[in-house]
């Protein structure tokens, strides 16, 4: 009883938050710098607070139609973490396009990779082809997610890029896959025992609370890096100024 | 069963590790002016000597004084930050989370201290989250006016 009370109210945190991060994108008029993480907030929302409530409701908790929603959001949850991830690399090679072309061949090949890794599946489980080549692909491009993430923040450490905005959103991204690759990998160890079972649904939630405290924290507390692009425009004028 | 351990080592290593940057940037923001060091004079905080002490390797901390010193300091700027002119009487997600991470490193130093390691870079780290909390308060503090003087001036020249 007490433990559903908790989960519940981790939950509605969640959606709580997630209302105040799309708030402070819009009051600190960040939303146009951020318009990634605007949009996968959203995504978060809407998939996971308003499109699973509603399934949940109407089918039942046990029900086929809500678990094959649940794993489909999942999905494309997966996907816009990916996009999210990619958007943060674009913004730390902002002045570095030679950089950027190579990433974005990077990014690309991880992608495919994730997909060919998550087909091997198929080849052993033709039976259930929808629902383990679903669940084998959102948990890859999880966890691809969190060694891209640790790569972007080592590669904003290398550049000694200083836009501490950027840097907590990516550590906020940190803690919530790091988090949840933790969990699943604890999962499988203990193959399911009543204990990781009990643990999950309270620590997994946690993650998401602390990403979105960080973001929040991130978004209302640094001070606003000017962008490359307005940078150099900036400097381009100056020079015409001066040739003048 | 043996790449489920490695990525359950290397998650929870790099959770730590995420968590720990996100308190170092915290600890990072830049105040409008050093108001640490009014809060420090007002409330006779000694963390600051023992940043120095420290720092100056010639002159000897006592390992309890220093432990004992940094404890009292934690709990009057905790309790400051809660009660110094906080309309809502309660910390910030931020206060919160750089606590919890005050005694993680608290519990470190006392770990280090009995496998006989050194122990000033944890020192440094707990003085660094002090000096932080005392900023915080004394920019509370300053935003709380007295005629012309601002409330830690007016706590200075008591």
């Amino acid at each position: 009883m007490g433990g559903q009370f908790l989960i519940r109210g981790l939950q509605y945190g969640i959606y709580i938050l997630e209302g105040v991060v799309c708030v402070s994108l819009a009051s600190h008029g960040r939303w146009r710098r951020l318009k990634g993480l605007c949009l996968y907030v959203t995504l978060l929302f809407g998939l996971d607070g308003v499109a699973r409530s509603a399934v949940l409701n109407y089918f039942g908790w046990d029900s086929s139609q809500f678990r094959y929603f649940y794993w489909l959001t999942d999905v494309v949850l997966a996907l816009g973490a990916f996009l999210l991830t990619c958007s943060f690399f674009r913004r730390a090679c902002a002045r570095e396009e030679k950089l950027w072309f190579f990433v974005r061949k990077v990014l690309v090949f991880v992608f495919v990779l994730v997909i060919a890794v998550s087909a091997l599946v198929l080849t052993r489980h033709y039976s259930k082809l929808f629902t383990y080549f679903i669940i084998e692909f959102s948990q890859n491009l999880y966890f691809s997610c969190l060694i891209l993430n640790t790569m972007l923040y080592v590669m904003i450490q290398q550049l000694a890029i200083d836009d501490d905005e950027l840097g907590l959103l990516v550590c906020g991204m940190g803690v919530q896959f790091a988090g949840e690759a933790a969990f699943l990998a604890l999962f499988t160890l203990t193959a399911g025992d009543s204990f990781a079972r009990d643990l999950i649904p309270f620590l997994s939630p946690a993650c998401t609370l602390g990403m979105l405290l960080t973001w929040i924290y991130a978004i209302t507390k640094t001070t606003q890096a000017a962008p490359a692009r307005e940078q150099r425009g900036r400097r381009a004028s100056w020079v015409e100024a001066i040739a003048d | 069963m043996f790449v489920a351990a490695l990525i359950l080592i290397i998650s929870t290593g790099l959770f730590g590790f995420y968590l720990q940057t996100v308190c170092q940037k915290i600890l990072r923001r830049q105040f409008s002016q050093e108001f640490f060091q009014s809060i420090v004079n007002a409330n006779r905080l000694e963390f600051l000597s023992v940043r120095k002490a420290v720092e100056n390797l010639n002159s000897p901390v006592e390992y309890p004084r220093l432990t004992l010193t940094l404890k009292c300091d934690f709990l009057a700027l905790t309790y400051l930050l809660k009660n110094a002119a906080n309309i809502n009487q309660r910390y910030t997600y931020e206060e919160r989370l750089l606590i919890v991470y005050f005694k993680l490193i608290f519990a470190s130093l006392i770990t280090r201290h009995w496998l006989k390691l050194g122990e000033s870079s944890a020192v440094l780290k707990l003085t660094k989250i002090l000096e932080y909390f005392a900023n915080v308060v004394g920019e509370r503090v300053n935003t709380v006016r007295f005629g012309n003087l601002t409330a830690s001036d007016y706590l200075l020249n008591l």
